[in-house]
């Protein structure tokens, strides 16, 4: 016992000093401050905008490849043909302005949608695929977009979206049309897989959007120039 | 007889025990339970229940049951009759055991049977798999490992188990000699979180791990950078820098670095500090680093944020510094030594050699300026460490420089006094004694101040002369030690090759290197040749010299520098050789094999081109026909035989026939006595053709030795003493007969004791009458001296027959046999060639052919003894050729 601690004025001092030390040793746990319990939304976010430029970046190399096994003129670096016959691949391009205005959950939305429909039509892709290599790629692919597929439900989950329900009539399924001509079924080869470029490239943007929304507004200042770079 | 019996009832027992109806085999009981598979320390009780029929077959009950584990029964105290047909075992706190537990029963108080038995195994039920963690290598497939706790004796399958939350991925069963990792069989996909658990499993149990949950790419061990370069810079020689390339995750995470490098002989790495190399770069430039100085670096990397783990080091690279100028003046000094010249003195000046870390790079020369006192200066440029020159008695000042490729170090300067010049102040209370292994040399300074000290010494030896060595020290200390090395490293010869020696040192021993050895100058040279120099570090106790010359004499000295000088050591001297370790085998086997392809080329060459080089090497024969002996004739020989004789030089087919005589002398002759007949037939169809190749084969010589009967009987007699061949002309048909023989050149003897041994003619009737297919061997056989071989045949058949085939004839048939034993499948193409010969020049390629066929069965060796030997000119000689 210090010798002061007879003195009434030096007691409340440290029912004081006592009181604060429990204040701060409980703010770990108040939900407001706590870092290290539910980490939100963000760090799924950050970790699918990742993604999908590991994917993108995966996906180049593997389109050169299949273009390759396609065969000229697929594989020319040049080769741009008008997209004809694909009205089912759902489409990546959209209005800039429009893009902006998307809120969040359709925005979110779109992606899961998009990525659903483009992960059956490349598991067609891969069932006709003729070498073993190539099959064993897409296979990898597929799995992939399956887990980016995944990590998108996971976001909407965690920002309380719910899941598109797939239309019953409308389910995606993929068949080799017999009325396609070879060319046309490796335009359609080729329009898949420059879609889902296309597309990767949008959820990137889409992602980093979303990241740079749920990062503390100390930082928006950085977000709102950013975002005039798109 | 007790035992007999015992086993009569014991196999009788094994009939019965065991009731049989059809395949089917009861067994007399059974235990409980079926499982055999018991825990470590637990308590285990089996119960074997006997059958009704077995009980009242061989009258027993639960109490004749007992109990072995293996061949071992169980004590009774363990079993426990529970009723008439049941008996317990219990085994308390089981051990480890793997073992048959049997339940026997004794009958008729004396037969033991086993009858039931199971296998008990004891261990224990798999831990909760431990400290599981995975790791993604670059390139690879997660591999994950755990620590399988303790051993349960027991086959234990351990599976990985890993899924998303949206899927679930193969299951991953560890193999049986690595239970404790498992590869996946799905490539990783980064940036999505996954789930994996391992899951142990025996036959006691199963458990599984904590469930970890982890993004892949946190786990990633990165494939090493790869350097590709270490440069220096010409502006600062402190730095180097790296660049290298990265792994290909570089483009979607961020890496950060570290950096190691050293210096080439340092054992220990110095690092670059973390904080500069924490981003994603190419590049790095390391700095405070010495000049010239060879550093090594290396580099590894890993995600930026700390999870997973740094890749492996790459491949360590090496770059050196840019040299500096010279950092400290060489130490300075000189020694006047006595001039004969009145009024000058011849001074050397002397200075050390820079340490590497002073030089800073290749000292090119040194720069010594003298100068007079309030006069101009001298310059020189020297490489040596050593300058004599005259000087006056005045007074100089000397300053030292050493230069490198950058630059001048500070200069010494050195104050060389006048001649007269008394010091003032010596150095007093000189003492030297020695103190840990050094000699220390101490003084009292003078009252006025210094600027340096020089210290000279020299050793004191009966062996060798005093040989001064200094040292400099700075004005203001006044004790120092001595520090050149006392000698030098013997250097000896480790290997030498044709271009180039290891040469191989011992380190001096600490008594004799006087202080740090800094380096260690190799000097070599050839016995005419410039004296080459090498530094090496003073940690190296080896060296190679490389770009010798071969078979040539090396001489080879080191000397050992601390911060204060060298000391050479003894010289050495090696040969290079003149070729190196295989060199010769080298040379000769391809030179061998080179040869011998070349000479089966060749003769491969000749065999093709056969034709040609027959053309070119052997001599044409003249024409018999157009020389002037066949003009004189009066028997113009009808076409055929012209072309014959042309056709046939004679010394060549005399060869043949020499050649061929010892092949099978022995054959009998009756038995060619119908082909003779075939063969004269044959003989008329191709007289003219066939004449002429008799007529030249049999032959050895051209030269004709002419007989002068008309008969065939002389005719054969001549021909049959002369010993190497003779051809009977005889006129044929309309033609007048006339006999020519030919015999070689030099040998006359024979002939001349064929002459004197009329009996020989039989010998060639035989041949001519009853030859026929037979080989001309044996003709020529005969000829020779085998005369008591030859067949018995009369001599009246014999002239019947020739007389019946004329000479011509009989000379057509040698020939025909000749040509058709040695070569029969040339047999139609030369008929043809006969044929066609008249036609043609007579000397034509087309006869060529036709002898070098002959040839080709092997005869030439006999060609070219005979031909020479046999020709026309001692034909002319003799004068008697009569070209039929």
């Amino acid at each position: 016992m210090l010798p002061v601690a007879g003195e009434p004025a030096a007691g409340d001092s440290w029912g004081m000093l006592a009181c604060l030390c429990t204040v701060l040793w409980q703010l770990p746990a108040v939900p407001a401050l706590n870092r290290t319990g539910d980490p939100g939304p963000g760090p799924s976010i950050q970790k699918t905008y990742d993604l999908t430029r590991y994917l993108e970046h995966q996906l180049r190399s593997l389109a050169g490849t299949y273009l390759n096994y396609l065969g000229p003129p697929f594989n020319e670096p040049d080769f741009n043909p008008p997209r004809l016959g694909v009205e089912t691949l759902p489409k990546a391009t959209v209005n800039l302005e429009v893009w902006r205005s998307l809120n969040d959950k359709l925005r979110l939305t779109q992606n899961y949608e998009a990525y659903s429909h483009l992960l059956c039509y490349l598991r067609g892709l891969n069932r006709q695929a003729a070498t073993a290599e190539l099959r064993r790629s897409l296979a990898h692919f597929c799995t992939s977009l399956q887990g980016l597929l995944g990590s998108i439900a996971g976001v909407m989950a965690a920002l309380g979206y719910p899941l598109p329900q797939p239309l019953p009539g409308t389910e995606p399924t993929w068949a080799p049309g017999p009325a396609h001509s070879d060319f046309l079924q490796k335009m359609d080869d080729f329009w898949l897989l420059k879609e889902l470029q296309t597309w990767l490239w949008r959820s990137a943007k889409d992602f980093n959007r979303l990241k740079k929304k749920m990062q503390p507004p100390a930082t928006a200042v950085t977000l709102h120039l950013e975002a005039r770079g798109f | 007889m007790f035992t007999l019996q015992t086993w009569i009832v014991q196999a009788l027992f094994i009939f019965l025990t065991t009731e049989s109806i059809g395949e089917l085999i009861v067994p007399c009981a059974h235990i409980h339970p079926e499982s055999s598979v018991v825990q470590l320390g637990s308590n285990f009780t089996a119960v074997c229940v006997l059958k009704e029929k077995c009980m009242n077959d061989y009258h027993v009950t639960a109490n004749e049951i007992f109990w072995k584990t293996g061949r071992v029964t169980v004590p009774y105290e363990q079993y426990a009759v529970i009723n008439r047909t049941a008996s317990s075992v219990t085994f308390p706190n089981i051990t480890l055991i793997n073992a048959l537990l049997t339940c026997n029963i004794r009958m008729f108080g004396q037969i033991n049977r086993s009858v039931y038995g199971i296998r008990i195994i004891s261990g224990l039920p798999p831990e909760k798999p431990k400290n599981l963690s995975c790791i993604v290598n670059e390139g690879k497939k997660m591999m994950c490992q755990w620590d399988p706790g303790r051993e349960t004796h027991l086959e234990t399958n351990y599976t990985l188990k890993s899924e998303w939350a949206t899927e679930k991925f193969d299951d991953c069963k560890a193999k049986r000699d690595t239970p404790t990792s498992c590869t996946v069989d799905y490539p990783p996909v980064y940036f999505v979180n996954i789930e994996v658990w391992v899951e142990a499993e025996n036959a006691l149990g199963k458990v599984a791990s904590d469930h970890i949950n982890f993004d892949p790419i946190d786990k990633v061990k990165l494939n090493p950078p790869h350097i590709l370069s270490v440069n220096s810079s010409k502006e600062l020689s402190s730095i180097l820098k790296l660049t290298w390339t990265d792994s290909r995750f570089k483009s979607f995470i961020t890496l950060k670095y570290d950096i190691q490098y050293r210096t080439k002989d340092a054992s220990t790495w110095n690092q670059v500090p973390p904080e500069d190399t924490s981003s994603t770069r190419s590049s790095f430039t390391v700095q405070d680093l010495k000049p010239f100085t060879e550093y090594v670096f290396r580099i590894r990397c890993m995600k930026e944020d700390g999870k997973g783990y740094w890749s492996d080091w790459s491949e360590e690279a090496s770059g050196i510094t840019y040299e500096d100028r010279p950092s400290k003046a060489p130490s300075f000094w000189y020694k006047i030594e006595p001039s004969h010249a009145h009024g000058t003195r011849s001074v050397q000046l002397k200075w050390k050699t820079l340490p590497p870390f002073e030089a800073n790079g290749k000292i090119l020369d040194y720069e010594v300026t003298l100068t007079k006192w309030k006069s101009h200066s001298q310059n020189y440029t020297v490489k040596d460490t050593k300058l004599t020159v005259n000087l006056t008695n005045d007074r100089y000042v000397a300053t030292l420089t050493a230069r490198n490729l950058v630059g001048k170090s500070d200069a010494s300067v050195l104050t060389i006094p006048a001649w007269d010049f008394q010091a003032t102040h010596p150095v007093t209370s000189l003492k030297a004694f020695p103190k840990d292994n050094v000699l220390w040399v101490e003084w009292t300074a003078p009252d006025e101040s210094v600027n340096r000290y020089i210290l000279e010494w020299c050793v004191l030896s009966d062996k060798s002369p005093c040989i001064p060595e200094w040292q400099q020290e700075d004005g203001t200390v006044h004790r120092t030690y001595l520090r050149a090395p006392s000698k030098g490293p013997t250097v000896r010869t480790k290997k030498v090759g044709k271009n180039e020696a290891v040469l191989e040192w011992d380190h001096l021993p600490i008594d004799a290197q006087n202080g740090f050895i800094r380096n260690y100058t190799i000097f070599y040279r050839t016995v005419i040749g410039n004296e080459i120099a090498v530094n090496v570090d003073s940690s190296h106790t080896e060296y190679t010299l490389s770009s010798l010359t071969s078979d040539t004499l090396y001489m080879v000295r080191m000397a050992a520098y601390t911060d204060e000088g060298g000391k050479d050591g003894p010289e050495f001297t090696f040969t290079t050789p003149k070729f190196a370790q295989g060199e010769i085998e080298a040379i000769v086997v391809p030179v061998c094999l080179a040869f011998l392809l070349t000479t089966l080329l060749g003769v491969l060459f000749c065999f093709n081109k056969r034709d040609l080089i027959k053309k070119h090497i052997w001599p044409n024969v003249p024409d018999p026909s157009k020389s002037h002996i066949a003009q004189w004739s009066p028997h113009t020989p009808p076409r055929h035989f012209n072309s014959k004789d042309q056709m046939y030089p004679d010394g060549n087919f005399t060869d043949v026939s020499v050649v061929e005589i010892e092949a099978n002398d022995k054959k009998p002759f009756p038995d060619d006595l119908k082909s003779l007949d075939l063969f004269k037939k044959e003989k008329v169809n191709t007289e003219g053709h066939s004449s002429g190749i008799g007529g030249s084969s049999c032959m050895s010589s051209s030269r004709p030795s002419i007989s002068s009967s008309d008969e065939n009987e002389s005719a054969q007699n001549t021909s049959s003493t002369v010993q190497y061949s003779t051809v009977v002309h005889s006129g044929y048909r309309h033609q007048v007969p006339s006999v020519q023989v030919f015999s070689r050149s030099e040998s006359t003897q024979p002939l001349l004791d064929s002459e004197e041994r009329p009996e020989d003619l039989q010998l060639v009737d035989n041949v001519d009458g009853s030859d026929g297919i037979l080989p001309r061997q044996r003709y020529f056989k005969q000829n020779c001296s085998q005369h008591e071989t030859s067949p018995d045949i009369s001599h009246f058949e014999r002239s019947q027959q020739v007389s019946s085939v004329n000479e011509e004839d009989f000379v057509r048939l040698k020939q025909q046999q000749i040509s058709d034993h040695i070569s029969q499948p040339y047999g139609s193409g030369k008929m043809k060639m006969f044929q066609e010969v008249p036609a043609v020049d007579a000397f034509g390629p087309g006869i060529e052919g036709q002898v070098e066929r002959f040839e080709t069965v092997g005869m030439e060796a006999a060609v070219d003894e005979g031909m020479p030997k046999s020709y026309l000119p001692q034909t002319v000689r003799r004068g008697g050729y009569m070209p039929q």
